[in-house]
């Protein structure tokens, strides 16, 4: 390539500055990966506006960061701060990565009883990483420069496997903490989710911050769930209203397994969520409700792609988004259902309320459907704020500001009563509730 | 109470009421009857403060207030009450959360305490089964998939917690049978006093059997053709409107 862009220029010198970090030694299978990810990560090259998959989503705000990859914290943890904000439904369940990495003074793990949770970076040193060879498996090397450069450079993450027949009550939780560094700094965390056959359990994963740092949070997991497994998991997206986040979340279901998600995207400057199932035997399941919220300067991402290869499968997908201020959201929804994947049965709807004139909203459900007995179906809206329902309620005595709020929260409920751990449902509500009244304002990207 | 003088209000250009005056004294029932299309209705969201409805000419006050001043919410909290004909579905918005806040936001205005959790439910339970409504749509999104009687009750339930000054009542026997039409007019009638005036707007005169006024107007084209006493009622179940309209077109 004769002719480099400068913002091509500023993304190679990201790139660059982040593999300086690029971890050595760990199993021979390892480094291979990690080598075979370097290699897709330099073909890939940046993702630009004329890919698809990234048309309506811009990286720009993201290079102008000096994102440091060893960036050191600026204090201490403060451990009161922190018990803040702690599950109690996941006392002696949780995890906790602190900068991207475990946190083992921080986590608390007494009550795990049968399932292994652990951190990524101690089985591969411990040579016992026999189950993290599973690690890239649903990856591969990286579809965009984001999931290779996480490969590449992963060095820590959960490892959490459920047994076979085991079911698990109590709900496990990765806790993804961020406190201020002395420059942005940018983490990798890589996370492996084994549920076995027969197996159920119960993730919650958060992301939240202790002040309003800057940081990129560059994030892939890979869950697996072995036949007739049960996985509930709920995410909180709420960081740092500075920071940057990218997830990547691949799922692969084996025949009659059964999956139940809840997303909720509430904070960052910039984020993006991409979720990738991929159903690997019949009659599996996956329900998958979200909510995101978008105010000034901020974007937010959905990118779902639900691939029914095998015949007799359901997916559920059901996303809801608040828009204000200068707001931007994406939501690209694919269902793609194969030639030989009859019976299956697949509804996808994404609705999106604009509370300004300013907000911006590109939604793009895509239906790839090559079989012909099959139920697919597919929704989208995107509408303001009904005046007959302000109405009533001002008739009722209530502010127009909080009428609008309380039409807001009606519009989130059925995805925030989709979460069935009470505590992060109460959280997201608050999150939510405070944002609102604060209006659009407070999100910063990097200033 | 209220006072409507010289009212005339266009929606998009048109006049919907073309100059209507009105006293409604404190303790007293009036009805305001008229065909479909009379302007019934509008006259109500006027006086709710519904947007989309220009006030032309025509002053009304209310409590010595100038009413049209006042925002819809306003008035709510000064103790004007609208019980809708059509009251509005509010997906995900629970019917006691959403209730305790619009007392609250009213208590907050008239300068009086926050109602606690405690006496707030007993209330609520209390008129609920005066009302004869399923305690469970008090759990419930507000009005969201409820019948057209448990919408009605819901309306005067609201109305029996907000005690308002003025209540306006728009159609609130329709859609509703015998039985739950004695029901929420029982409701009603528990409201009347000395100190509350009730505005009832209907097209029957059914409704004006149980909830028994003490004047009668007519409305018909926007204006208020004919005022009488509960007998009005009576002579227009029997004879229609049209003898009104022709004796005002004569």
């Amino acid at each position: 390539m004769s002719l480099v862009s400068p913002v091509a220029e500023r993304f190679r010198a990201l790139v660059e500055r982040q593999l300086a970090a690029r971890p050595a030694g760990g199993p021979v299978w390892l480094e291979a990966q990690r080598s075979a990810a370097a290699r897709r990560l330099a073909e890939l090259g940046m993702p630009e506006r004329r890919q698809e998959a990234w048309r309506y989503t811009s990286i720009e705000p993201l290079l102008g960061q000096p994102f440091d990859p060893a960036a050191e914290a600026e204090s201490r943890p403060d451990l009161d701060q922190i018990r803040s904000l702690l599950l109690a439904e996941t006392e002696g369940t949780r995890l906790v990565l602190l900068n991207g990495r475990h946190a083992p003074a921080l986590s608390s793990l007494g009550r795990a009883g049968a399932v292994s949770v652990g951190s990524l970076r101690d089985a591969l040193r411990e040579g016992s990483g026999e189950r993290a060879r599973l690690l890239g498996s649903l990856a591969g090397p990286g579809e965009h420069a984001f999931s290779a450069l996480n490969t590449v450079l992963a060095q820590d993450g959960a490892l959490i496997r459920i047994p076979e027949e085991t079911a698990q009550e109590q709900p496990i939780e990765l806790l993804h903490l961020s406190m201020p560094t002395l420059q942005p700094g940018v983490v990798q965390p890589r996370h492996l989710v084994l549920v076995e056959p027969r197996a159920r359990a119960r993730l919650v994963e958060r992301f939240v911050a202790l002040g309003e740092p800057l940081y990129f949070n560059n994030l892939v997991s890979e869950i697996l769930l072995g036949d007739s497994a049960e996985l509930e998991h709920e995410r909180l997206q709420a960081e740092s209203p500075h920071a940057f986040h990218l997830s990547v979340v691949h799922l692969a279901q084996a025949a009659g397994s059964r999956y139940r998600g809840v997303v909720a995207a509430l904070g960052a400057a910039w984020s993006r969520t991409d979720l990738k199932v991929r159903f690997d035997g019949p009659g599996a399941e996956c329900a998958l409700d979200g909510l995101y919220l978008a105010g000034d300067g901020q974007l937010v991402d959905m990118h779902l792609d639900v691939h029914h290869a095998v015949p007799g499968c359901t997916s559920r997908q059901s996303f809801r988004g608040i828009l204000d201020g200068r707001g931007r959201a994406v939501f690209d929804g694919r269902v793609r259902v194969e030639r030989q994947a009859q019976k299956s049965d697949a509804r996808l709807t994404n609705a999106n309320l604009m509370l300004s004139r300013s907000a911006e909203i590109d939604t793009k459900p895509q239906l790839e459907i090559f079989a012909d007995d099959v139920q697919c179906s597919h929704g989208t809206s995107v509408g303001q704020l009904d005046a007959d329902a302000l109405f009533y309620l001002r008739s009722r005595g209530l502010s127009l500001a909080d009428a609008r709020r309380m039409l807001c929260m009606g519009f989130a409920r059925e995805v925030l009563d989709a979460f069935r751990v009470g505590g992060l449902r109460d959280r997201s509500e608050a999150l939510l509730a405070h944002r609102l009244e604060r209006g659009p304002q407070g999100q910063r990207p990097g200033d | 109470m209220l006072s409507i003088r010289g009212l005339k209000v266009a929606v998009e250009g048109k006049e919907i009421l073309g100059g209507i005056d009105l006293e409604v004294p404190a303790g007293e029932v009036h009805a305001i009857m008229g065909p479909n299309g009379s302007g019934k209705s509008s006259l109500a969201y006027v006086l709710a403060g519904r947007e989309g409805y220009e006030v032309t000419a025509g002053e009304v006050s209310f409590d010595g207030l100038d009413l049209l001043g006042l925002a819809a919410e306003e008035r709510a909290r000064r103790g004007l009450f609208l019980a809708m004909q059509y009251p509005v579905e509010l997906p995900g918005v629970n019917n006691m959360s959403f209730l305790k806040a619009s007392l609250n936001a009213i208590r907050q205005a008239r300068g009086e305490p926050e109602m606690g959790a405690p006496s707030f439910l007993k209330q609520l339970r209390e008129t609920a089964r005066h009302l004869k409504l399923d305690e469970k749509l008090l759990q419930r999104s507000v009005n969201a998939g409820f019948s057209g009687g448990e919408k009605k009750r819901n309306e005067i339930l609201q109305m029996a917690m907000l005690e308002p000054r003025l209540a306006i009542l728009d159609e609130t026997d329709s859609g509703l049978d015998i039985d739950a039409l004695r029901t929420v007019a029982d409701g009603v009638n528990a409201l009347r006093s000395p100190e509350r005036a009730m505005l009832v707007v209907t097209h029957y005169q059914r409704l004006l059997d149980y909830i028994v006024p003490d004047r009668v107007h007519v409305l018909a084209g926007g204006r208020i053709l004919r005022s009488g006493g509960k007998a009005l009622a009576l002579e227009l179940e029997e004879r229609g409107y049209g003898w009104i309209l022709e004796e005002a077109a004569a």
